[in-house]
């Protein structure tokens, strides 16, 4: 599995570790989906810092995990996308619209913690 | 007196793995020609996109990478060729429907915009070239 | 690779070694275009070099009136001071015009011409001194040249109008090369300006404002775009305050690349605030089909500013004070 996962917390990580192919998205999208249901999962990080191009299909399968995690009860955030990436993605039209992003792990952490914490406080 | 330098990359696509290689390929080239920064980035998603049509529509083809020179600045030139069915309708494929998400998913429009020159010949039952430059600033 | 190094003429713009037919794209094709567009064909050159000897003789004579005509000019004579100088490109003059008449007018021909007109570019020469010395240098070698075929008027003509061919050739290769330095000169000044008007501020920790000044076209807003992503990941920007006040035409186009922008930065997380769009051009926009809704817009710097330190979770209290809030509130 190209793509190692880690679970911290109710949190499950995902960094991609180098270009990957078509066969690893797919590869990935259905791992995540699987461990999402499996640890009951409350958020999804797919860290893409070292993937130095983002095409159209990658985009798409990005949108596949956000949609197929949200059904099992998780949050998706696509972090480390690098300036060149984000350029080139606008320009293309790949705009990974409905998917939330941030700056950085460390961002995409905090990130996920408010909404819990907004969730836990919706509850009260 | 030729305006194209020999250096030229044939990048054969059966799979998507090739997809990989072929922009690998095409960064390392731009690099070469003297492109910096989000060019790279640019040319490589652009090379992505005509690849995996490749690998989606037509099962096999390959990819043409060199350089070339005009007017003083100097620029990458990427061929895409298939022996596929065609498209049928060009104009409607290089519809700009990312916005309305309409885009037949060819990703035809989005290679357009990030590169200069931008050419496609397609015939169906035959197949499809298309050839596309960007230029050093 | 096709390589060759400079000729005695000296080097192209950037003094590299590269040829100039290849650096201003004047393939075999284009010379040969450029002749059948002047319709210079082999029977000119036959006139031309038929002349050859006469050119020579005469060529002393011509350039020594082209000069004394020349420093009739106080420009010229500023020009000339050093009777070493004058002496020098007296020759150079001479060797150019003598060419003329010698046939082979091929890439390294055009080549040379090139290489001349680049010099006396680089040296700031008008256009018309060119076009002055050339007009002289006609007038003069037609007279010969009717005197030196006494009875066939109509020989002369045919050799002076292939010779009138080869000089516009000449003369368009010249003005070529001055246009291309103009045009090399102004995009490196277009370069530079552009690096230095878009600078991209910190003003606190995770916020950055971007004060953009002057017309945007699509390379400036692809330009600043890229500044902006290096700022965000270099300073870890979660809130970017964009102030468009000083665009002076924000058209539908200007609003797509600023749209862009902001989405691009959404990519890395952060958020961006436009200030300074009015309510007027907003609407214009909304009603050229503008989707503004992917904008963030308040009126002014100031309420964009209390946005964004909003949105970073920083609170102001009555006695002035700071109380940082990360998180929801």
């Amino acid at each position: 599995m190209p793509v190692p996962i880690l679970k911290q917390g109710s949190i499950l990580i995902a960094s991609v570790q180098a270009a990957l192919t078509d066969a690893d998205l797919i590869e990935l999208r259905d791992e995540l989906v699987a461990r999402v249901g499996r640890f009951r999962s409350s958020g999804v990080i797919v860290d893409v810092t070292v993937l130095d191009v983002m095409d159209s299909f990658a985009a798409r399968t990005l949108r596949s995990i956000a949609q197929m995690t949200k059904l099992r009860g998780a949050e998706t955030v696509v972090v480390g996308i690098q300036p060149d990436v984000a350029f080139a993605m606008v320009e293309l039209g790949l705009m990974l619209e409905g998917i939330s992003t941030a700056l950085d792990l460390e961002e995409g952490l905090a990130f996920l913690s408010e909404r819990t914490a907004e969730g836990a406080n919706r509850v009260k | 007196m030729s305006s194209e330098m020999e250096t030229a990359t044939l990048v054969p696509i059966k799979s998507d793995v090739d997809i990989v290689a072929a922009r690998q390929h095409g960064r390392a080239l731009a690099a070469q020609i003297g492109f910096a920064g989000s060019d790279l980035t640019v040319i490589a998603t652009a090379i992505s996109e005509l690849a995996r049509n490749i690998v989606s529509y037509a099962g096999a083809g390959e990819i043409l990478l060199s350089a070339a020179r005009h007017g003083g600045k100097t620029g990458i030139v990427i061929i895409a060729r298939d022996q596929g069915p065609g498209i049928p309708d060009i104009s409607l494929a290089m519809q700009d429907g990312y916005s309305t998400g309409k885009s037949l998913g060819l990703g035809l429009p989005g290679a357009r915009r990030l590169m200069d020159e931008f050419d496609i010949v397609s015939e169906v039952g035959s197949g499809t070239t298309i050839t596309m430059k960007k230029w050093t600033r | 690779m096709y390589e060759r190094t400079a000729g005695k003429g000296g080097a192209a713009f950037s003094q590299s070694p590269t040829p100039l037919t290849e650096v201003m794209d004047i393939s075999n094709e284009e010379i040969a275009r450029r002749k059948a567009w002047l319709q210079f064909t082999d029977k000119d050159i036959t006139h031309v070099t038929s002349v050859t000897g006469f050119a020579e003789r005469i060529q002393d004579e011509v350039i020594e009136q082209l000069y004394d005509h020349f420093m009739e000019f106080e420009e010229a004579r500023a020009f000339f001071k050093d009777p070493k100088v004058l002496e020098r490109v007296k020759a150079q003059q001479k060797q150019y015009f003598i060419r003329l008449t010698q046939g082979n007018y091929d890439q390294n021909y055009v080549e040379e011409r090139l290489q001349i007109g680049a010099v006396h570019g680089r040296i700031g020469l008008d256009t018309k001194w060119y076009l002055g010395a050339y007009n002289f240098h006609l007038q003069a070698v037609a007279r010969r040249l009717f005197k030196e075929f006494e009875g066939d008027t109509e020989k002369a003509l045919e050799v002076l109008l292939s010779l009138l061919k080869l000089k516009f050739f000449d003369i368009g290769l010249a003005l070529d090369t001055i246009f291309a330095q103009r045009e090399n000169t102004i995009r490196q000044q277009q370069d530079a300006i552009r690096e230095l008007s878009t600078p991209v501020l910190q003003v606190r920790d995770r916020l950055l404002i971007l004060p953009i000044i002057g017309m945007i076209d699509t390379h400036r807003a692809r330009q600043l775009t890229e500044q902006l992503l290096r700022a965000i990941r270099d300073t870890r920007a979660k809130v970017i305050v964009m102030d468009i006040t000083g665009v002076p035409a924000v058209d539908s186009r200007v609003a797509n690349h600023l749209i862009q922008t902001v989405e691009a930065s959404r990519l890395m997380g952060a958020s961006v605030i436009v200030t300074g769009l009015s309510s007027d051009v907003a609407q214009t926009l909304v009603t050229l089909g503008v989707d503004l809704s992917k904008l963030n817009t308040v009126v002014d710097l100031q309420g964009g500013l209390e946005e964004a330190e909003r949105i970073l979770g920083i609170k102001v209290t009555q006695a002035g004070q700071t109380v940082s809030h990360i998180g929801a509130e």
